[in-house]
């Protein structure tokens, strides 16, 4: 058969229309859900237990669960979807900025009408409030924390001479002033190493251990009042110690290519972060296993980060999806996550369990899930405003203009203030 | 010029002819147009519409998800007031300037020796040209081992010759040149294979008459050269402005979101994303890329009127 010229256009023709008028079928048919009759639940890649997951779609074979892990990016989805109203998952997760969901609640099933009331006594009462809006309309079901503790190099501190078990080193630095104190004489011992990373931990660490954030629960601005004050003075006074490496380049998660190369080099003598960077620890500086301690950090329990599992209110069964959450982080299945993916449990029973608390070779046989536990009960709660985290961003900038760009404290100070209360202005806040 | 001739002949005959002949000839033509229709089709979902809907989104304060607030021109006020912005628009500027001069006479070097070797030239050229086709968040984390402060390659060898490590990643000007070298290494070889093009489009007629007049190299070079290479070197000066304006990956993946200490490696569609993306506030972000636009606009009737210049010399002599 030769292919006229008609022949072809016709054709083309043809398939134009079939398409066209497919999409526009198509289009006027998307569905609300992504996947409707199954339960689409999104999550983030290593957000959630791939074992707990394959026993979930397992164990629920009727809701035909429709697992979407996606590797970056999932807030973008959600609110695209959300703002399309189209394939919509039915459970999603969010990240520990749910306060900036608070103002579209409407959006998401109160899980106090599926029965979330009755599990409230399992889990941590700070993170079960934290994702909870102020008139109680409950959008986030716990799924993991972030506790902090002090990491340390047990074998340098040992060299040096300093105390080193971590009953001793949590005893000898109980504040951040002792802290520093007992870093500035490590440093006199270790030259040519830093006690921690940048003053941005110092300032981040500081207002996780703080009861109040930057926001009081009627949403008055708090910013430029003391205990924010006192956390800048005190990162700014361990920039002017000589304590801190002020790491140049990215500092996302997994990005720092210097700080990766002073972990395997043994010139980070310890840091105050969230659990969750024992994963990035192990993986970046495999040649320091055994070489690490972790004890109670200077200036208290804090939390830093933790994620939930949200029903979107368009998901038609919202009661079978919930027993699909409350399944997925219930205590029983909590330790299995955490060894499975490093998530640690927002419900305390799973603190004590054994498999938990045998000793790891990374930190050359301790448990580190006592020090964890620990810090995480003792967790004061916290009202957390939409917008603390551009706020504590903010500061952190200005932190590191002083640290690393030599800008006057005074003047980053009065900027930081100016910035947030034209991005308050802006957001109509104040 | 000639392209506005032309299309002005092809329509002619339609406009000549009677009402029924234009509606049966527009019938007969309605297949090119349904052949040409996919391109108008996505063009008008994929562009127009987000255009369209990111001028009216400028207007409004919305967070992504609940009902949008009209806030009036606020988010252009809070734009033209933003040091943020300001700065964002003289990195890119410095950024493209610290970039694109170097590039240009690197990419000329290179191309007048890929123009005189005489073996493995498929090789050579596909060799400059990998760059541009690597993913560039994957060389950015290069670069970002590269620059490393206090553990980079960089630094090393600077140290292994008796220079003091440069603070690549902290330092504001240390940022801007990190970037601007990405930016280099990823198109030069690009613009070496454009102006080979150029180079070997000179007639060797040309050039052996400027070698009969006893010119030297350096001679033929800037004066025969350079000058019949002109137009191709617009294009290349005009592409990489295209690009430079819209630096993002790269800054983002060496400094982060933020931009890095003193923002110096904010650039202005990295300052959008922040905004948009990152805190996810869509009104402000829309009100920056028309800013955006904005400058690009201004930019590219710098270059026009630039380009536009000596051809009017030439048609006054």
């Amino acid at each position: 058969m030769t292919l006229t010229r008609r022949a072809f256009l016709t054709a083309a023709l043809g398939a134009a229309t079939l398409s066209a008028s497919t999409l526009t079928a198509a289009g006027c048919a998307s569905p609300t859900t992504a996947s409707p009759g199954r339960l689409t639940l999104w999550y983030s890649k290593d957000g959630l237990s791939d074992t707990v997951l394959a026993d979930a779609v397992q164990r629920f074979p009727a809701d035909r669960l429709n697992l979407t892990p996606i590797g970056d990016g999932l807030k973008h989805r959600l609110l695209a979807a959300m703002s399309g109203g189209a394939y919509l998952p039915d459970i999603t997760m969010l990240g520990d900025d749910i306060a900036s969901y608070f103002a579209d609640a409407d959006q998401f099933v109160d899980l106090n009408t599926v029965g979330a009331g009755a599990l409230k006594s399992q889990y941590l009462p700070w993170k079960w409030d934290s994702g909870t809006t102020e008139d109680g309309h409950m959008i986030g079901f716990p799924i993991d924390i972030g506790p902090s503790a002090l990491y340390y190099r047990h074998d340098l501190f040992a060299q040096a001479g300093f105390p080193s078990e971590p009953d001793d080193v949590a005893a000898e630095v109980p504040t951040w002033d002792d802290y520093f104190r007992f870093g500035q004489e490590l440093l006199r011992a270790l030259p040519g190493r830093y006690l921690l990373p940048d003053t941005k931990m110092v300032f981040t660490y500081s207002m996780a251990q703080q009861p109040v954030k930057y926001f009081d629960r009627q949403n008055h601005y708090l910013g430029d009042q003391g205990h924010v004050r006192a956390a800048w003075d005190r990162a700014l006074r361990a920039f002017d110690l000589g304590l801190t490496a002020g790491y140049g380049g990215a500092q996302d998660q997994g990005q720092s290519v210097d700080r990766h190369a002073a972990w395997n080099a043994g010139k980070e003598l310890s840091f105050v972060n969230a659990c969750w960077i024992t994963g990035e620890l192990k993986q970046s500086a495999p040649g320091t296993a055994g070489s690490w301690r972790v004890c109670r950090s200077p200036g208290g329990a804090g939390n830093q980060g933790g994620s939930y599992l949200a029903i979107t209110r368009y998901c038609p069964r919202p009661q079978e999806a919930f027993a699909v959450v409350s399944w997925l982080l219930s205590p029983e299945n909590q330790p299995r996550a955490y060894l499975d993916a490093g998530l640690f449990p927002s419900s305390p029973s799973a603190f004590g369990d054994p498999r938990l608390l045998e000793p790891e070779p990374f930190f050359g046989g301790q448990a580190t899930m006592a020090v964890f536990a620990r810090s995480a009960t003792d967790v004061k709660p916290a009202y957390f405003s939409p917008w603390d985290i551009t706020i504590s961003d903010t500061y952190t900038d200005e932190l590191k203009n002083v640290e690393l760009a030599g800008k006057d404290p005074v003047q980053a100070w009065a900027d930081a203030q100016n910035k947030v209360n034209r991005l308050l202005q802006h957001q109509g806040v104040i | 010029m000639s392209l506005v001739s032309d299309v002005s002949t092809l329509d002619k005959p339609g406009s000549a002819s009677t009402a029924a002949r234009g509606r049966r000839s527009r019938g007969r033509y309605l297949p090119y147009y349904l052949a040409i229709a996919p391109f108008f089709v996505v063009f008008a979902v994929f562009w127009c519409y987000p255009l369209v809907y990111s001028l009216f989104l400028s207007f409004q304060r919305w967070d992504g998800i609940g009902p949008m607030q009209f806030v009036g021109l606020a988010n252009y006020r809070f734009l033209v007031t933003d040091p943020a912005f300001w700065t964002s628009m003289l990195n890119t500027l410095i950024i493209w300037i610290m970039s694109v001069i170097p590039m240009t006479i690197l990419a000329l070097l290179i191309a007048l020796g890929l123009n005189s070797t005489i073996r493995f030239t498929g090789l050579y050229r596909i060799a400059y040209f990998i760059p541009n086709v690597t993913s560039i968040v994957a060389m950015s984390l290069v670069f970002s081992s590269i620059f490393s402060e206090q553990f980079g390659i960089l630094n090393w060898v600077l140290g292994a010759v008796g220079v003091d490590p440069v603070p690549w990643l902290s330092n504001p000007w240390g940022i801007k040149t990190a970037i601007s070298v990405l930016i280099i290494w990823r198109w030069v070889g690009y613009n070496a294979i454009i102006f080979l093009a150029g180079l070997q489009a000179i007639p060797d007629e040309v050039l052996e008459a400027a070698r009969v007049d006893g010119a030297s190299p350096v001679q033929t070079f800037f004066r025969v050269t350079l000058p019949l290479l002109r137009p191709v070197l617009l294009f290349s000066v005009l592409m990489s402005a295209i690009g430079g304006m819209q630096v993002f990956a790269e800054s983002q993946v060496l400094v982060g979101n933020r931009g890095g200490p003193d923002q110096a490696g904010l650039t202005m569609v990295l300052y959008f994303y922040d905004q948009a993306f990152y805190y996810n506030d869509f009104g402000y972000g829309a009100a920056i890329s028309w800013g955006i636009f904005l400058v690009v606009v201004i930019f590219v009737v710098i270059n026009w009127r630039l380009i536009q210049r000596p051809g009017r010399r030439e048609d006054a002599r």
